[in-house]
């Protein structure tokens, strides 16, 4: 994640179309320009938003990439929190180091699970993952001595030398940056040996296995990188938040995140991001209509399911060709 | 470097935005109207904690405007879901303060969930009056701008039921069950002090509030052999214990902590009457949930929400709790004069204290104190009557720097 | 803790864990049939659980209807509903997409969407209970203290599992059943409409859930969350293989006992931390669970 990391960042894509380019670079405009011209609260959506970018980019790793059903996103996600807001209280050095650590302890424990991931998949690998998942909501709440347990950790501010960052604006900048960092690492990894490994692995294992890929060893690889995504995108979230608690470590959140991946599209990098965008604005304008949005949520999922199984995306260009063929 | 160079640039923008983010003085104010913003549960699982709290404040403050407001001002208000989840909370706060400019803000039902925003309303200075949150967390230390436990302090729960466990049942040795939750923490640590004055000895057991066998945490207890149990749980967990105690033929007298009282007839229906042959339940307000002395805010309820009133279950039982908040907040402005700050009304909120006519206690704030209240009254029930008992008990627990 | 104590402990914890345990075991098999024949975890299991409650105590508090029309009336409408599920959302789910994650995700959809109509009901807020329709007075069994609920709870249970297995194993409807689970394909050559036989194993699974609700609600109190126990039913189902009914059965009661002990002798905070430390060890130690056979590796 050291070398030149700008290098890599997506500046569109080979063979995509121009409006798409459009869009893209439409949106880069917004994204820069968006302190501007909102309040502190829109950057503050933003900030969650990006932070959700992140998590979802380490869950498609794991299950976009290599197949595998993880349902322990939120714990590796709070390692990432607790270990960088941690280290940030405890030695004085730039955040990004603080960030660090939380990435390479939530990758370490990522590896351990996958190691045990090896015995078993698919919905025993997700109910496993899904327990160890419950298990470190518990840890967090009960480790009184490092988590300060229920009552909550206080987050100190984060600082770059002089800079101590307080607001959500301050923090918009840097919260872009690692968002478009963490992307662009995901997509160095999927297009490198490794990720056409992980993709090998995905299709079938005996396959894999005779084109000389060390399957199990890309398996555990997979998780690792997965979860360290993800505890570095925990590190971004106490970039400007300052209070985390453990309730919102539990699974309702892994399954925010499960759920934006398979809105925008299973498998598909951009269908990840774009799947957290929309799915983290609707869920926060759902806020405006708090005796439903349980119903709504839960019809959302079924309906993308039913109709639109992969992603909104695939789903709009789907419609879109139809219209082009149809005239 | 290149990173070196990125680093400057981010460093560079981020201290442009810092600019940016400074903001006229105190917003939220005109000659004719002061805006408040109001956050609570008003979906999901915690609804019962806050939504009927959120409308009792409502409808207090449409009270004053038909009065003619305060100082010739309207207060208008608006008011956000915080679905008790901290990240939902904090975009809730910082959309009522960046978005709608209110001058202040009047809202919180969940401890928990409250605390995140400690920080933004600090650094933003702008005053937080919680609506029913007990929110100890984000109350101690004290800051300038925090103040709440409208209800009741967490820290002061379970001290004032140790208090009358000692002095009116002459308990030695006491049974505690407590949640494993912030709540939990405070109540205990705040319970201590009491305990040690009153030479009373505490046995503790820590239950998930989702637990379903209470089986285990109950018989740990009784083989204590305690002279009474105090359950200073959530309704759920407190009806099962009741429930097993009763089962295992415990006849010890069983107090209740104000967490765990949602709705007595509910909880009669839900143990049946006879496990609540030895029972008493704390209550911070000055009678039991319906009781005469609270009419007044009842029919002001019906008469406001005749719709909602005519739902079972309505009004919620913690609806009373949003009164003394809107009180509160609504005495501090006019305290502060005709040309109100936010300044003002902080300093006129530190010496704040009047009896609310809804609470067991006076609402009560001082230089280090930011828990409004501290006492409670205890009521006997037994499925059928609730007979108040004389007394108010107040917990010792006063925040210690340290 | 001196021995006398540890005994009682011991006793009352196998005790109460029995009878809790009867219930997950109920759960846990409602789980494993549709599993077994869909290779689907139904995710949504619990809020049916939750939902079927909540239509007795309509039925049976705010109507006021006689319980020999209630019962039967929350049974078909469980049975309804999860059949309907089957046959209009997840068929749609399987028509357009391959993968299990799909259908996963739609048993969630249905859980958000059941919770949310029970929170607008405005029944969901306080903690209620379905009164009791056997007396909870209490008896001794040695040195144990449960009530006539309880051993009408476990009772019950045994009985439905009971009457599930004969139904399963040896009737007509139970082979066509396990010949889909077997293999879909095959069944269907012989003559099964799996259309019909999906929406029955569904529906059944509804029923077995809603009877779970009706023997456990007076014990545990409702709530719209109260579906959550379905974790509790996820642990049995996974101690016990994931696709053995008799494993199941017996998960159900190891878990019910595992709580009790765990809380009796080590920590009632470690409680709700068993039920995922037993999936945890029961996997990586033994994937195929207690009572599983040989682990079946699907490979794409």
């Amino acid at each position: 994640m050291s070398s030149s990391p700008l290098a890599s960042a997506p500046e569109g894509r080979p063979g995509l179309p121009g409006a798409a380019l459009g869009g893209l670079a439409l949106a880069a405009l917004l994204a820069v320009a968006l302190p501007f011209f909102t309040t502190g609260y829109v950057v503050y959506i933003a900030n969650l938003l990006l932070v959700f970018v992140v998590l979802c980019l380490g869950l498609h790793i794991v299950i976009g990439e290599t197949g595998q059903f993880s349902m322990a996103h939120a714990a590796f996600y709070g390692i990432g929190i607790y270990a960088s807001a941690l280290a940030n209280r405890a030695v004085d050095l730039p955040y990004p180091f603080a960030m660090l650590f939380g990435a390479l302890v939530a990758g370490a424990v990522g590896l351990f699970i996958g190691a045990l991931a090896l015995r078993m998949r698919d919905i025993y690998l997700a109910l496993a993952t899904f327990a160890f998942g419950e298990a470190m909501q518990w840890v967090f709440a009960n480790w009184d001595s490092v988590t300060n347990g229920p009552n909550g950790l206080r987050i100190a501010p984060a600082r770059f030398g002089p800079l101590e960052i307080l607001s959500d604006k301050q923090a918009y900048p840097f919260v872009l940056f690692f968002c478009l960092l963490a992307i662009g690492f995901t997509v160095v990894v999927s297009r490198s040996r490794l990720g056409r490994a992980f993709r090998a692995v995905r299709e079938s294992e005996v396959a894999a296995m005779a084109m000389g890929i060390d399957v199990r060893r890309t398996r555990v690889i997979g998780f690792g990188l997965s979860a360290a995504v993800a505890g570095f995108a925990g590190g971004m979230f106490g970039l400007f938040q300052t209070f985390i608690h453990p309730d919102s470590l539990g699974f309702q959140t892994t399954i925010l995140v499960l759920t934006m991946v398979v809105v925008g599209g299973l498998g598909s990098i951009w269908g990840a991001i774009g799947g957290a965008i929309v799915f983290g604005l609707i869920s926060e304008v759902l806020r405006q209509a708090p005796q439903y949005q349980e119903i709504i949520y839960g019809a959302i999922l079924m309906l993308f399911m039913m109709y639109a199984p992969h992603g909104l995306f695939a789903f709009v260009g789907e419609r879109i060709r139809e219209a082009r063929h149809g005239r | 470097m290149r990173t070196t160079r990125v680093a400057v640039g981010l460093a560079l923008a981020a201290s442009l935005f810092t600019g940016l983010a400074a903001r006229a003085e105190d917003p939220g104010i005109t000659d004719k109207a002061i805006k408040i913003g109001i956050f609570g549960p008003l979906s999901g699982p915690n609804m019962a904690y806050g939504f009927d709290v959120v409308n009792a404040a409502k409808m207090y403050y449409d009270k004053i405007n038909k009065e003619g407001g305060i100082h010739g001002r309207k207060i208008e208000y608006v008011v956000e879901d915080d679905r008790c989840n901290a990240n939902d909370l904090v975009a809730a706060v910082k959309k009522l303060v960046e978005q709608d400019q209110v001058f202040m803000l009047n809202g919180g039902s969940c401890s928990a969930a409250v605390v995140a925003a400690k920080d933004y309303v600090v650094r933003n200075k702008v005053p937080l009056l919680m609506l029913n949150a007990s929110g100890d967390g984000a109350l101690f230390p004290p800051t300038d701008y925090i103040f709440g436990a409208y209800s009741i302090s967490q820290y002061a729960v379970g001290g004032a039921m140790i208090e009358f466990a000692a002095k009116k049942l002459g308990a030695k040795t006491v049974a505690y069950i407590n949640h494993d939750d912030a709540y939990g923490a405070w109540n205990l640590e705040g319970s201590k002090k009491d305990a040690e004055v009153n030479g009373v000895k505490l046995v503790v057991e820590s239950v998930n509030p989702n637990i379903n066998d209470v089986t285990a945490p109950f018989l740990k207890l009784r083989a204590a052999n305690p002279d009474a149990i105090l359950l200073v749980t959530y309704a759920r967990p407190a009806a099962l214990l009741i429930k097993k105690a009763h089962e295992m033929g415990f006849n010890k007298p069983i107090i209740l902590s104000v967490t765990g009282t949602a709705s007595l007839g509910q909880l009669a229906e839900n143990v049946g009457k006879d496990a609540l042959k030895n029972f008493y339940t704390q209550e911070v307000m000055i009678d039991s949930p319906g009781g005469a002395k609270l009419k007044p805010i009842y029919d002001m309820y019906k008469a406001a929400y005749p719709d909602l009133a005519a739902k079972p279950d309505h009004p919620q039982t913690y609806m009373p709790y949003g009164i003394p908040s809107a009180m509160s907040l609504v005495k501090a402005l006019q305290d502060a004069g005709p040309n109100p700050t936010r300044e003002k009304v902080l300093a006129a909120l530190k010496t704040q204290d009047f009896d609310s006519g809804v609470m067991a206690g006076r609402i009560q704030f001082g230089p280090q104190q930011r828990a409004a209240n501290r006492s409670t009254i205890f009521i006997k029930y037994d499925g059928n009557t609730m007979t108040p008992l004389p007394g108010v008990f107040t917990s010792r627990w006063t925040y210690q720097a340290k | 803790m001196d021995l006398q104590l540890a005994l009682i402990f011991l006793q009352q914890g196998i005790a109460s864990g029995l009878v809790s345990g009867s219930v997950y075991a109920l759960l846990a098999l409602a789980i494993v049939v549709i599993f077994k024949t869909s290779d689907v975890p139904n995710f949504a299991q619990g809020e049916v659980f939750m939902a079927a409650g909540y239509v007795a105590l309509y039925l049976f508090v705010f109507q006021q209807m006689p319980i020999w029309v209630v019962l039967p009336a929350t049974l078909v409408v469980a049975f309804l509903a999860m059949a309907l599920f089957r046959r209009f959302v997840l068929d749609q789910v399987a028509k357009s997409a391959k993968d299990l994650v799909y259908l996963v995700i739609a048993t969630l959809g249905l859980s958000y969407v059941l919770k949310g109509l029970v929170r607008r009901t405005g029944f969901g807020d306080t903690p209620r209970s379905f009164p009791a329709l056997v007396p909870t007075d209490s008896i001794m069994i040695g040195q144990a203290s449960v009530t006539l609920l309880d051993l009408a709870i476990f009772g019950t249970a045994v009985v439905v599992m009971a009457a599930f297995f004969w139904m399963f194993n040896y009737t007509k409807i139970g082979r066509a059943m396990r010949a889909v689970g077997m293999n879909p394909k095959a069944a269907q050559l012989v003559g099964v409409d799996l259309r019909r036989c999906h929406m029955l194993i569904w529906g059944l699974s509804g029923v077995i859930s809603a009877i779970a609700a009706l023997l456990i609600s007076p014990k545990i109190l409702m709530t719209a969350d109260m579906g959550s126990i379905v974790m509790l039913a996820f642990a049995a189902a996974i101690v016990g293989g994931f696709s053995s009914l008799p494993g199941a059965v017996v998960g159900g009661f190891v878990i019910g006992i595992v709580e009790n002990l765990v809380g009796l002798f080590i920590s009632s905070r470690a409680i709700v931390l068993a039920p995922f430390l037993a999936i945890l060890i029961v996997l990586v130690l033994r994937p195929q669970g207690l009572f599983g056979g040989k682990l079946t590796i699907k490979k794409v």
